[in-house]
C-alpha cells in the first residue's frame, strides 16, 4: 500500500510541497500520520491557508459585490428591481429627499447661546430699502389697486384744496427756523408745492400774489422754563432765592416772570411763556427785503435774541446772570437746551438754565391736523407718482423740498409732535391700503404711537382716526403674513419688513382696544372661524398663519393632480403634496420661526405644522388605509402592477415619517398626543404584512432567475460561491434595507415583522437550497455527459457541486448576522424596557429559535447535498472495490485507483468546499464508503467468493481507514467498521486458517464460561521432548443424551489443526456406560515430531461422544492449547501433575465453512460437525 | 433536525447522518389561534416544554416554539406558532397564517364567547392563510380549561360537537394545559388530521420542477417546507 500512496504523492508533490513546508510545525498532532498521506497534504493545505479574521456582516457581503451586481444586473431587472426599489433605492431616494427638506430644526433646549446671538441679525437696522419687493401682495387678487388709484388723487385733493395751497405758499415765504431752506430756494419749493398740488399756472401766480399781500403770520415764541443748576449763590446763607426774567431785545420792557423759587441754587420751574412778536414792527423790514437777502431769515430778524435774567431776592433784586439766544439759531421744530448763564465782565461761570424754545402759530389744532394729514396724502401721492416709488419700497423719506413743507406746516401751525405722528399713521395707513409703504414706517410710528396711546393724550376723535387707520393697517399686515409665501425666501428686505410688520402687532396687540372698535370686521377676516369673537391682535395672527397654510395647501391642491386615476399616481400625488407642504414647513424653520419668536413670541413653524398635520393625517390617512385595505391577496397575475405600487405606497410612509418626527422636533409633548400623524404607521400595518408576502414570492421567483443565470463559477478569485448567493443574499440584504428603512416605530410591531422576515428569510433559504442541489446535478450531468465516451463512467465530483454547497453555506451563515442586522437586540431591549424584562426574553427567545431554525434547516439542506454527492460517488466507489476484491492477486491496481478517484474528488472538494463543508463531506463520503464496504461484503457472504476477495476487501478496508484518518477520529462510524473488519477478517482467511481461527474462537469461548450446561472434564497434560502425554480422569455433569436419562460416553482426543498432525494416531478412551460422572483414568503417550511439537497454536481437542448402537454421537468438546501444556522432564510423572478442569462447549455456528461448498476440506470439516450436530 | 445547537457536532457526523436519512421528519407548521386567555400560549408551553405557568402574559404578537413528535411511526417536526388573541394584535398576527399546515381553534370551556368567536377566527384563518373557502384544510378544534369545576363551564362538549359537525368536522380535543389532559392528544390528533388529509389528496409530487404555483395549492402555501416523507 505504501506504494500506492508514494505514487500519489508523485504526482500532486510539486505543488503540496509548499504547503507541507508551511504547515508542518502546526501538524504536530498528525504525527502519527504519514506525511505521504493525502489526507495529511489536504490538511496541511488548509492549514496554510489564512484564516478568514473578519466577522461578517450582511453589509460587508453586500458592498463587497455591489460592484459585481453593477454588471450583473439582468437578475434585478427580471422584477423590475422590487428589492432595489424597496432596499437601496427607497433609501437613495429618501436621503435625496432628506437633503432637499432640509436639516430638522434643533430643539429648543438645544440651541446654543451663539445662534441666539445670531438671530438678532441686522433686521432692527431699517436702513434704505431700494429694491422693490414685488412679492408682497404684488398679485394679491383681493383688491383691484389700479381701478381706485385713479380717483384717489381727485378725491384727496377735493377738499378746499386751493386754500391748503395758498396757505402753504404763504408759510414758505415765511418760513421760520434756522435749519430750513438751506439746500431748497424758495422757487423750488413753490414748483414743488406747484407740482404736487397739480395746480395750473394761473391759480399758481393768482395765489402767489395774494399770499405776498397777506400780514405775515402771527407767531409766537413758546417758551418753557424748566430749571437751572450750578447757580452762583448771592444770599450769606450760600444759597439764593432765584426767578427768571425773559424779554425779546426788541422790546425789553415786555417781561415775563417766573416764580421766585427759595433757598436753592438748583431751581425747578417748568413754566410757559409765549412771546408775542411786534408785528408793526417787523412786518415792513422783513418785507423790504424778501427780494434781495438770501435765505431770509423771517422772524430771526425781527428779535435779535431773548434774555434771561436770573436775579435773587424779592425787593432787591440782584442780578445772577443772563443768556441771549439769538433767534436764528432755534430750530424750526423747537428744541430744548441747557444754556450757560454770565455776567458782564465776569468770567466766572454763573450756572446753566434747561429752556425749552419752540415757535408756534395761534390756529385750531383739529383745523391744523387735518390740514397737515392732507399735506401729507397729497405730498405723499406726489412723491410716489414723480419719485416711481415701488410699492412697499417708501420708508419714510421725503424729498427735500416736501420736508421743507412739512415742516413749516406743522411749525406755523403749531403741531405737536404726537399729531404729527398720528397725522402720518393716519395717512400712510390710508396710502398704504392703495399704494402699500414699507412696513418699518409704520413700525417707527407705532412705537412713537404707544405712550401717547397708552397715556390718553389723544382726544376721542384722534383715537378713533387712529383705530380706524389701525384697522386698515391690521388687514395690511395680517394680509401679507398670510401671503408670506410669496416673499423671496432669505431676502433681507423682505425679511426687515416682515420684522416691522410683527413689530407693528407686537405695538398694537400692547395697546388696549377700545370696546366699540371691531378690530377685525368679519366679513374682511373671512378665515376667522367664529365671526362673533373679538380675537385678540395675537390670536387674529395664529388664525392667519393657520390660515396662510391652509391657502397654501389648497394652492398646493389645486396645482397639483395626479396622473391618473390609478392608485399609484394618487399615491404619488400625495407623496408631492407632503414634500411640497414639507418645503413650505423647512422655509418656515429656516427663515421666519425664529423671527416670529422673538418678535411676537408665536411659534410660528409649530402653528403652521400643525394646521397642515391634520390635513395632511386626513388625506393620507384615507388613501392608505383604502389602499392598504385592497391589497390583502396577492394575486399572481397582477403581482408586478403592485409591486410599483408597494414601492410608491412606501415612499408615503417615508415621508409621513419624516413629517412625524418632524413634528416630535417642533411641537411640544403634550401636542403630539392628538396628532393623528404621529400614528402615521398603524395605516401602513396590512401595507407591510402585505409586501412581505410578497417579497417572499418575488424572492423566490428571483431565486429562480439567480439560480437559472447561475454559471456555479466563483464570482471572484477571493471566494468560493458563485453569482446565485450573490443574487439572493442582494434580496436578504435589499428586505433588510427595506426594513431599516421602514423604522417601524412600535416596537411589538417590529418584533413581529421582525420574527416574519426571518422565517420568511429560512424560507427562501430552502427553496436557494433545493434549486442549488438541482442546478448543480443538472450542471454536473452536462458537463460530464461529454466524457460519457470514456470506457469507466463514473461520478466525478465536479466544482458546480462545490459552488452549489458553499453557496447554500454562504447563505446559510449569512442568516445570523442578518437578524443581527435587522435590529433584533434592539428590539429586545426596547421589550424590556416598555414591558417586563421576562416578556422581553420570551420573544428573544422566539427570535432565537426562529433563527436556529432557519439556518439548521438550511445546514440540514446542505448534509442532504452532501450526501447525494457521496452516493453518486458510491458506484464508482463500489466498482473498485469490487475490482479490487475479485482479483486474487494484490499486485491489482484497483485499489490504486480507488484511492486515485478519491484523491481527485477530495482534492477538487477540498479545493472547492470551505472547510466546515469538506470536513463535513469527508464524513460523508467515509460513511458512505464503509456502508457500500459492508453492503458489498454482506452481499456477497451468499455467493461462493475466494477468501481471497474478503483478504482484498479487508487489506481495502485498512488502506481507506489510514487513508480517512478515521482511527484519529473517535465519533467516526466505529460500530459499521467492526463489524466489516470482523467479516472481513473471518472470509478474507484459507480454509484451514479459518477452520484453525474457528478453534481459536472456540478456546475463547471455553475460556469465558464459568460454568457449562455440558459440564466439564478433567485431564492432565505434559511434554516431554517431544512426546505429549495425557492423562484424561474424568467427564462431570455431562448432560444425557440417551432415553434412559444418561450417556454412554468416550473421550476422542484430537489434534489441531487436523491437517498438520494427520499423522498421528490419535487416542480414545473405553465407553463409561451409562453414567453421567464417568470416570475414565486413562493414559495416553502420543509421540510427535519436533516441528508438530513446536507448532504455534496447536490445540488439544478433547471430543467427548456418546457410543450407540451403531455409530457414536458427539456431545461436546474442549480445548487444551500446546501453549498451556507444561512442559517437563521425562522424570516427572504425570500423576504429580495439576489436574487441568475444562469446561465443555460446543457451537452450531459454522457458517463460514458452510458457504464453501466447493471445498472438499470444508464440507469434511461441516459433514464431520453436521455429524456432530445430527447426534445431538 | 435538532434546535439545540450543543448537539450540532453529533448531528453532523457519523451515525447521525443514517438515522437522518431513515427517519427523515416532515416539518409541519401548526398555527394556534383564538380569543385572547383562552391558554393557548398555555397549551404550546404545556406540549413543547411540559410546563405550566399559573401567571403568563399576553403573548406580544407571536411566539414560535419547535417540538419533535412521532404519530404512527413518522417522525414529525411540529414548528408551534402561537398567537396573541386580542384584536390590536390582529395585523400583526395575520401575516403568519400563509404557508401553515395545521391550525388549533382554540376556545375556552368557561368562556362561552371564545366558542361563540371560534367562527371568526376559523374565516380570519382561511382568509389569510389564502385558503379557499370551503377546501379542507386539517383544522384542529380545541376546548381548553377543562380542569375549571363543571358549575363554572359554559360551553358543552356536547355543543362543541355539534358546532364541528357543521364546520367541516374538524376533530374536538378537549383540553386541560393546566393539568395535562389531553394535550398530547391534541397536537397529535391535528398531525393525524393532517397526515389522513395528505394521504387522500395524494397530489402529485412536483419536486422535480419549480413550480411556484404550489404557493397556491389548495391547503398550504408553503413551497419550501420539505413535503419529504411522503417520498
Amino acid at each position: 500500500m505504501l506504494s500506492i500512496s508514494s505514487e500519489i504523492n508523485r504526482e500532486s508533490s510539486s505543488m503540496d510541497r509548499e504547503f507541507r513546508k508551511k504547515g508542518n510545525q502546526r501538524m504536530m498532532h498528525f504525527g502519527n500520520l504519514d506525511e505521504s498521506h493525502p489526507y495529511y497534504m489536504i490538511a496541511a493545505a488548509r492549514m496554510s491557508q489564512k484564516p478568514e479574521t473578519k466577522p461578517v456582516t450582511v453589509g460587508r457581503i453586500y458592498w463587497k459585490f455591489a460592484a459585481f451586481n453593477f454588471i450583473h444586473k439582468r437578475i434585478q431587472e427580471t422584477d423590475g428591481g422590487f428589492f432595489e426599489n424597496l432596499g437601496t433605492l427607497l433609501a437613495e431616494k429618501v436621503r435625496a429627499q432628506e437633503q432637499q427638506e432640509g436639516p430638522l430644526p434643533k430643539r429648543k433646549d438645544e440651541k446654543t447661546e451663539e445662534e441666539e446671538e445670531e438671530t438678532e441679525d441686522d433686521l432692527s437696522e431699517e436702513g434704505t430699502i431700494e429694491e422693490p419687493v414685488e412679492a408682497l401682495l404684488e398679485t394679491d387678487s383681493d383688491r383691484d389697486e389700479n381701478e381706485h388709484a385713479t380717483n384717489f388723487l381727485a378725491e384727496s385733493m377735493g377738499w378746499n384744496i386751493e386754500e391748503l395751497y395758498a396757505a402753504l405758499v404763504f408759510m414758505i415765504q415765511h418760513q421760520i427756523g434756522y435749519d430750513v431752506s438751506k439746500e431748497c430756494e424758495l422757487e423750488t419749493l413753490l414748483n414743488y408745492l406747484q407740482n404736487a398740488f397739480k395746480v395750473d399756472n394761473d391759480v399758481h401766480e393768482r395765489v402767489l400774489d395774494e399770499t405776498r399781500n397777506m400780514e405775515p403770520p402771527e407767531m409766537h415764541l413758546n417758551v418753557e422754563v424748566i430749571e437751572a443748576k450750578e447757580l452762583v449763590s448771592k444770599d450769606s446763607n450760600g444759597k439764593s432765592d432765584p426767578f427768571c426774567a425773559l424779554y425779546l431785545e426788541s422790546a425789553p420792557t415786555r417781561r415775563y416772570n417766573t416764580a421766585v423759587k427759595t433757598f436753592t441754587l438748583s431751581p425747578v420751574w417748568e413754566e410757559h411763556f409765549e412771546l408775542d412778536f411786534d408785528a408793526a414792527e417787523t412786518v415792513p423790514e422783513k418785507m423790504s427785503k424778501v427780494k434781495d437777502v438770501k435765505g431770509v431769515r423771517g422772524l430771526v430778524k425781527l428779535a435779535k435774541e431773548i434774555a434771561v435774567t436770573a436775579t435773587t431776592g424779592s425787593h432787591d433784586n440782584e442780578f445772577i446772570g443772563r443768556c441771549r439766544i439769538p433767534l436764528k439759531d432755534i430750530p424750526t421744530t423747537g428744541h430744548t437746551m441747557w444754556y450757560s448763564l454770565e455776567k458782564k465782565n465776569k468770567s466766572k461761570r454763573r450756572g446753566v438754565v434747561k429752556l425749552r424754545l419752540a415757535f408756534s402759530a395761534e390756529h385750531n389744532a383739529q383745523v391744523a391736523a387735518q390740514e397737515y394729514r392732507h399735506l401729507i396724502r397729497v405730498l405723499l401721492l406726489h412723491e410716489i407718482e414723480t419719485q416711481k416709488i415701488e410699492k412697499y419700497c417708501w420708508c419714510g423719506r421725503w424729498s427735500a423740498p416736501a420736508e421743507v413743507l412739512l415742516l413749516q406746516h406743522s411749525a406755523q401751525r403749531g403741531l405737536l409732535a404726537r399729531n404729527v405722528t398720528l397725522a402720518q399713521w393716519i395717512e400712510y395707513a390710508r396710502i398704504h391700503q392703495e399704494h402699500p409703504l414699507n412696513f418699518t414706517v409704520f413700525n417707527k410710528l407705532a412705537i412713537d404711537l404707544l405712550r401717547p396711546m397708552e397715556n390718553g393724550l389723544f382726544s376721542p376723535d384722534e383715537t378713533k382716526l387712529f383705530w380706524d387707520a389701525t384697522k386698515k393697517l391690521l388687514y395690511s399686515c395680517l394680509n401679507s403674513v398670510r401671503k408670506i409665501r410669496r416673499l423671496p425666501a432669505g431676502d433681507k428686505n423682505a425679511m426687515t419688513q416682515l420684522s416691522a410688520i410683527l413689530g407693528i402687532l407686537s405695538s398694537i396687540s400692547s395697546l388696549k382696544v377700545p370696546a366699540d372698535c371691531n378690530l377685525f370686521p368679519a366679513k374682511m377676516y373671512s378665515w376667522f372661524l367664529d365671526p362673533d369673537e373679538a380675537p385678540s391682535v395675537l390670536q387674529a395672527l395664529e388664525y392667519t398663519v393657520e390660515q396662510g397654510g391652509v391657502e397654501w395647501f389648497e394652492h398646493i391642491l389645486n396645482n397639483n393632480f395626479p396622473e391618473s386615476e390609478s392608485d399609484e399616481d394618487a399615491l404619488k400625488h400625495h407623496i408631492k403634496v407632503i414634500q411640497l407642504i414639507r418645503a413650505d414647513l423647512q422655509n418656515a424653520i429656516d427663515n421666519y420661526d425664529k423671527l416670529f419668536i422673538k418678535r411676537i413670541n408665536l411659534p410660528y413653524a409649530r402653528c403652521l405644522y400643525m394646521t397642515y398635520e391634520k390635513r395632511i393625517s386626513d388625506m393620507c390617512m384615507i388613501i392608505t388605509e383604502d389602499i392598504c385595505g385592497r391589497l390583502k391577496r396577492i394575486e399572481i397575475e397582477n403581482a408586478d402592477v403592485e409591486l410599483n405600487l408597494g414601492t410608491t405606497l412606501f415612499e408615503l410612509y417615508l415621508a409621513l415619517q419624516r413629517y412625524a418626527i418632524l413634528g416630535q422636533v417642533l411641537c411640544a409633548e403634550g401636542q403630539l398626543e392628538g396628532m393623528k400623524v404621529q400614528s402615521y404607521h398603524e395605516w401602513f400595518r396590512a401595507g407591510v404584512a402585505h409586501w412581505l408576502d410578497i417579497a417572499v414570492y418575488k424572492a423566490l421567483k428571483r431565486i429562480d432567475r439567480a439560480v437559472e443565470f447561475d454559471t456555479l463559477q466563483a464570482v471572484d478569485n477571493s471566494v468560493q460561491y458563485s453569482s446565485s448567493a450573490v443574487d439572493t443574499l442582494t434580496i436578504f440584504y435589499q428586505i433588510k434595507v427595506f426594513w431599516t428603512q421602514l423604522a417601524w416605530p412600535d416596537i411589538e410591531g417590529s418584533y413581529t415583522f421582525i420574527a416574519k422576515i426571518i422565517d420568511d428569510i429560512c424560507k427562501c433559504s430552502i427553496a436557494y437550497a433545493d434549486k442549488m442541489a438541482k442546478k448543480a446535478e443538472l450542471t454536473t450531468d452536462l458537463e460530464q455527459l461529454s466524457e460519457s465516451s470514456v470506457y469507466e463512467k463514473k461520478f466525478v465530483v465536479s466544482t458546480a457541486w462545490c459552488f452549489a454547497i458553499n453557496n447554500i453555506d454562504y447563505i446559510r451563515t449569512s442568516i445570523g448576522p442578518l437578524a443581527n442586522d435587522l435590529g433584533l437586540q434592539n428590539i429586545v431591549d426596547a421589550l424590556a424596557e416598555s414591558k417586563t424584562q421576562e416578556e422581553a426574553e420570551r420573544c428573544q427567545q422566539t427570535l432565537q429559535l426562529i433563527i436556529d431554525n432557519a439556518t439548521d434547516t438550511v445546514r440540514n439542506k446542505i448534509i442532504e447535498l452532501l450526501q447525494v454527492v457521496a452516493n453518486k460517488m458510491a458506484p464508482a466507489m463500489n466498482r473498485y472495490l469490487m475490482e479490487g476484491a475479485e482479483l486474487i492477486d494484490t499486485t491489482s491496481n484497483s485499489m490504486e485507483r480507488l484511492l486515485q478517484y478519491l484523491d481527485s474528488n477530495l482534492t477538487t472538494l477540498h479545493d472547492y468546499l470551505n472547510e466546515d463543508n469538506f470536513e463535513r463531506i469527508l464524513l460523508v463520503i467515509w460513511d458512505t464508503i464503509s456502508e457500500s464496504l459492508f453492503q458489498l461484503v454482506h452481499n456477497n457472504l451468499e455467493r461462493r467468493r475466494p477468501p481471497s476477495f474478503y483478504s482484498n476487501l479487508h487489506r481495502s478496508l485498512h488502506t481507506l481507514i489510514r487513508y480517512f484518518n478515521i482511527g484519529a477520529d473517535e465519533a467516526a462510524n466505529v460500530r459499521v467498521l467492526e463489524k466489516i473488519e470482523h467479516l472481513l477478517e473471518l472470509h478474507g482467511l484459507e480454509t484451514a486458517e479459518l477452520i484453525h481461527r474457528y478453534h481459536q474462537e472456540r478456546i475463547k469461548e471455553q475460556n469465558e464460561l464459568d460454568e457449562s450446561e455440558y459440564g466439564q472434564i478433567t485431564v492432565k497434560a505434559q511434554f516431554v521432548d517431544n512426546s505429549l502425554n495425557i492423562q484424561i480422569l474424568n467427564a462431570r455433569k455431562l448432560r444425557p443424551v440417551d432415553s434412559n436419562g444418561s450417556c454412554d460416553s468416550y473421550v476422542k482426543v484430537k489434534l489441531l489443526p487436523e491437517e498438520k498432525f494427520a499423522d498421528v494416531k490419535l487416542p480414545k478412551t473405553h465407553v463409561q456406560k451409562e453414567n453421567l460422572y464417568p470416570l475414565f483414568d486413562e493414559i495416553f503417550n502420543i509421540p510427535l515430531t519436533n516441528e508438530q511439537r513446536n507448532m504455534e497454536n496447536a490445540i488439544v481437542v478433547f471430543e467427548l461422544k456418546d457410543k450407540d448402537f451403531l455409530r457414536s454421537r458427539f456431545m461436546a468438546e474442549a480445548f487444551l492449547p500446546f501453549s498451556e501444556i507444561a512442559k517437563t522432564g521425562s522424570d516427572q510423572r504425570i500423576e504429580s501433575l495439576e489436574q487441568i478442569h475444562l469446561m465443555l462447549s460446543r457451537t452450531d455456528v459454522i457458517q463460514a465453512l458452510e458457504h464453501r461448498k466447493g471445498d472438499n476440506q470444508a464440507t469434511e470439516f461441516l459433514s464431520k460437525l453436521s455429524s456432530k450436530a445430527e447426534r445431538k | 433536525m435538532s434546535g439545540n445547537n450543543s448537539t450540532t457536532v453529533g448531528t453532523l457526523r457519523g451515525g447521525n447522518l443514517q438515522n437522518r436519512n431513515s427517519q427523515r421528519s416532515t416539518l409541519l407548521k401548526v398555527v394556534i389561534l383564538g380569543d385572547g386567555g383562552v391558554g393557548k400560549s398555555c397549551l404550546m408551553n404545556r406540549f413543547v416544554s411540559n410546563h405550566f405557568d399559573e401567571h403568563s402574559f399576553h403573548t406580544i404578537g407571536v411566539e414560535f416554539l419547535n417540538k419533535d413528535i412521532e404519530i404512527n411511526g413518522e417522525a414529525y417536526t411540529l414548528q408551534i406558532w402561537d398567537t396573541a388573541g386580542q384584536e390590536r394584535f390582529k395585523t400583526l398576527r395575520t401575516p403568519f397564517y400563509r404557508g401553515s399546515d395545521i391550525c388549533l381553534l382554540t376556545y375556552a370551556v368557561d368562556d362561552r364567547t371564545s366558542f361563540k368567536n371560534l367562527a371568526l377566527w376559523r374565516s380570519e384563518f382561511l382568509y389569510y392563510a389564502d385558503v379557499q373557502e370551503g377546501s379542507t384544510f386539517p383544522f384542529i378544534v380545541v376546548g381548553n380549561k377543562m380542569d375549571v369545576p363543571d358549575s363554572e363551564k359554559q360551553v358543552s362538549t356536547e355543543e362543541a360537537q355539534a358546532w364541528c359537525a357543521e364546520n367541516g368536522d374538524p376533530p374536538l380535543v378537549e383540553t386541560s394545559a393546566k393539568d395535562a389532559t389531553n394535550v398530547e392528544a391534541a397536537f397529535g390528533a391535528a398531525v393525524a388530521a393532517w397526515a389522513q388529509l395528505e394521504a387522500r389528496l395524494e397530489r402529485p409530487l412536483v419536486e422535480d420542477t419549480v413550480d411556484l404555483s404550489k404557493q397556491q395549492s389548495p391547503h398550504r402555501s408553503s413551497c419550501c417546507m420539505p413535503v419529504s416523507g411522503a417520498e
